[in-house]
């Protein structure tokens, strides 16, 4: 808010100047010691690597892995493949995502607002819940096949809980004195909904929106581990059956960045959905 | 001691006058009870009779757990599981109901709506209202300057003090132009010197709105200083102990105020009527009073 602003005073500029410069060599600090330790731990693994220390053939040293890797890259053949094993699994996972997190979302908020619903719904989602997802996978490829189909349930099923879950306990345990807002000045229920109880459980929905992306994640490469012919996980799981453990770390760079990504667009959504909450 | 003098001139007008105008609200035989869970039932509540005139401000003092909530979520329509009647008398004469509240809360916590700028937190208010947008924009603009709020329209509650978000509600609450304006000790979560400050702008709030006002409070001080009565409730259950009138003018001052030996004697007198109940409260069941 430019409303708070600090004053042009020369006080309150040499003021800021301190601050700002001791926030920067906070900021370095942090950066510094983030990249640092993995990069000493990469470090470590070379020297014991090409020292014999480990066996080379199962842990081969970074360098190996970074040779591999260019040299798929060159190859425009593997290149190809590597560019669709991505896309499939992204695809998976974006469909998958999407279609597990609406559900959820808009079965936690229904079960939430409406007592029948709850009172239906809730024991079956309460039983179902612990039921390792991928344990349901061989049911799920009997009843969709073994295409595409049985791998975005499995996704959407995995996050569906996630959400629905916490957007149920988020409207449920949203402050009581919101609600009493709503009802002493009588604002009509479309209204309420929309723009005082969602909102009111929006830190809830996010925090379940994350946890279903990480889920989502491991779900797609366990799935694709098991029955596939492209995805990141068969890339990976091909990889280690032809005993190439260069290429073999190298999908799982790309996943752990993919990874990366997800906390990125969590933290976005955050951003996005609840600007109010405090910056962490 | 003129000053005292002229004080006491327009005391002795003010009572008549409040009983020309007309009434807002009549309770009569108003009651609460509440089940325990071992199924006991618990009264709250019992043989509530108040009337409230228009333009009136009424403070309900008691211990705690002597009903003062209770009363506040019937009149709030917060709870609508009593018994007696509540008669809103100016619905029936007041053309502009529609675009008016029978009752708007200002509560004792912090009330915004994080997710929403203070002008949209006060907008939501008059969404159950039959109020044009360009009416509903212009009281935003106008109970936002009356609680002194003008320059922050597009500022969210976090950019707020505690003070400012309370005004921020109390400015939601007017914007509805309520024929009831319910008070739940609003002012109890700020420090002493803001309370003073608030105290006194809540009276120039109210002699330019003219409110009708029932400010629930366990503040003696503050009830002196804000109401033209003070009605005085006993421990569980909660019944009407004694009325006070107030015989300040409105144009008070509320440190000033201080001053007079008047309001020294009276914070007395009321001071014993309430430590009678706060002992029996604290003998008898001495159990929080159920929300529902």
């Amino acid at each position: 808010m430019s409303d708070f602003a600090l004053s042009g005073s020369p006080v309150s500029a040499t003021l800021s100047r301190k601050v700002i410069r001791a926030r920067r060599l906070r900021l370095l600090q942090q950066l510094t010691l983030g990249i640092g330790f993995p990069v000493i731990v990469v470090l470590l693994w070379q020297a014991a690597a090409v020292t014999g220390l480990v066996d080379r053939r199962f842990f081969p040293a970074p360098s190996d892995t970074i040779a591999a890797t260019i040299a798929l890259l060159q190859d425009p053949d593997e290149r190809a493949r590597l560019l669709l094993d991505m896309l499939a699994t992204y695809r998976r996972l974006v469909i998958g995502f999407t279609i597990g997190a609406t559900l959820g979302v808009v079965t936690g908020v229904g079960m939430a607002l409406s007592r029948p619903i709850r009172d239906s719904l809730g024991p079956t989602v309460s039983a179902t819940f612990p039921t390792p997802k991928l344990a349901i996978f061989p049911l799920l490829i009997v009843i969709f096949g073994l295409g595409d189909a049985s791998k975005v349930v499995l996704i959407a099923l995995g996050v569906f809980y996630m959400t629905c879950l916490s957007s149920l306990s988020g409207v449920l345990y949203a402050s009581p004195l919101h609600r009493d807002v709503a009802k002493a000045f009588r604002i009509p229920a479309w209204t309420r909904w929309t723009r005082i109880v969602v909102p009111s459980a929006m830190p809830s929905i996010v925090t379940g929106l994350k946890l279903g992306l990480g889920q989502a994640l491991i779900l797609v490469v366990s799935a694709e581990f098991v029955s596939a012919q492209e995805g990141l996980g068969h890339f990976i799981w091909d990889s280690w059956q032809v005993l190439d453990v260069p290429r073999m770390f190298m999908g799982l760079v790309v996943v752990g960045l993919t990874g990366g990504a997800a906390v990125l667009f969590g933290e976005f959504l955050e951003r996005r959905l609840i600007p109010w909450a405090p910056k962490s | 001691m003129t000053s005292t003098l002229a004080t006491s001139q327009i005391v002795e007008k003010l009572p008549t006058e409040l009983a020309q105008t007309q009434t807002a609200l009549n309770i009569s035989n108003l009651g609460r009870s509440f089940l325990t869970r071992k199924g006991a039932v618990l009264e709250a509540l019992s043989e509530i009779s108040l009337r409230v005139r228009r333009s009136e401000v009424v403070a309900v003092l008691g211990p705690s757990g002597c009903g003062k909530s209770s009363l506040l979520r019937i009149l709030a329509g917060l709870d609508e599981d009593y018994t007696g009647e509540i008669d809103w008398n100016l619905e029936q004469i007041d053309s502009s109901a529609a675009q008016r509240l029978r009752s708007a809360t200002v509560f004792q916590s912090d009330s915004t709506f994080p997710w929403m700028n203070v002008e949209k937190n006060l907008l939501i208010g008059l969404s159950g209202l039959r109020v044009e947008a360009q009416e509903a924009s212009r009281r935003a603009a106008r109970y936002l300057g009356l609680v002194g709020l003008s320059g922050f329209r597009g500022a969210f509650p976090h950019e707020l003090s505690g003070g400012m978000r309370q005004r921020v509600a109390i400015a939601r609450a007017l914007a509805t132009e309520p024929l009831l304006l319910l008070m739940d000790e609003p002012l109890a979560a700020l420090d002493a010197q803001t309370r003073l400050v608030m105290q006194q702008e809540l009276l120039g709030i109210w002699s330019e709105t003219r409110s009708t006002v029932i400010y629930i409070t366990h503040d003696i001080g503050e009830a002196l200083a804000l109401a033209d009565r003070i009605v005085v409730m006993t421990a569980r259950p909660g019944r009407i102990k004694a009325i006070q009138t107030v015989p300040f003018g409105r144009d008070r001052d509320v440190v000033e105020l201080r001053r007079e030996p008047e309001f020294g004697s009276l914070e007395a007198d009321l001071w014993k009527l309430v430590a009678d109940e706060v002992g029996q409260s604290l003998d008898g069941s001495g159990r929080k009073e159920p929300k529902e």
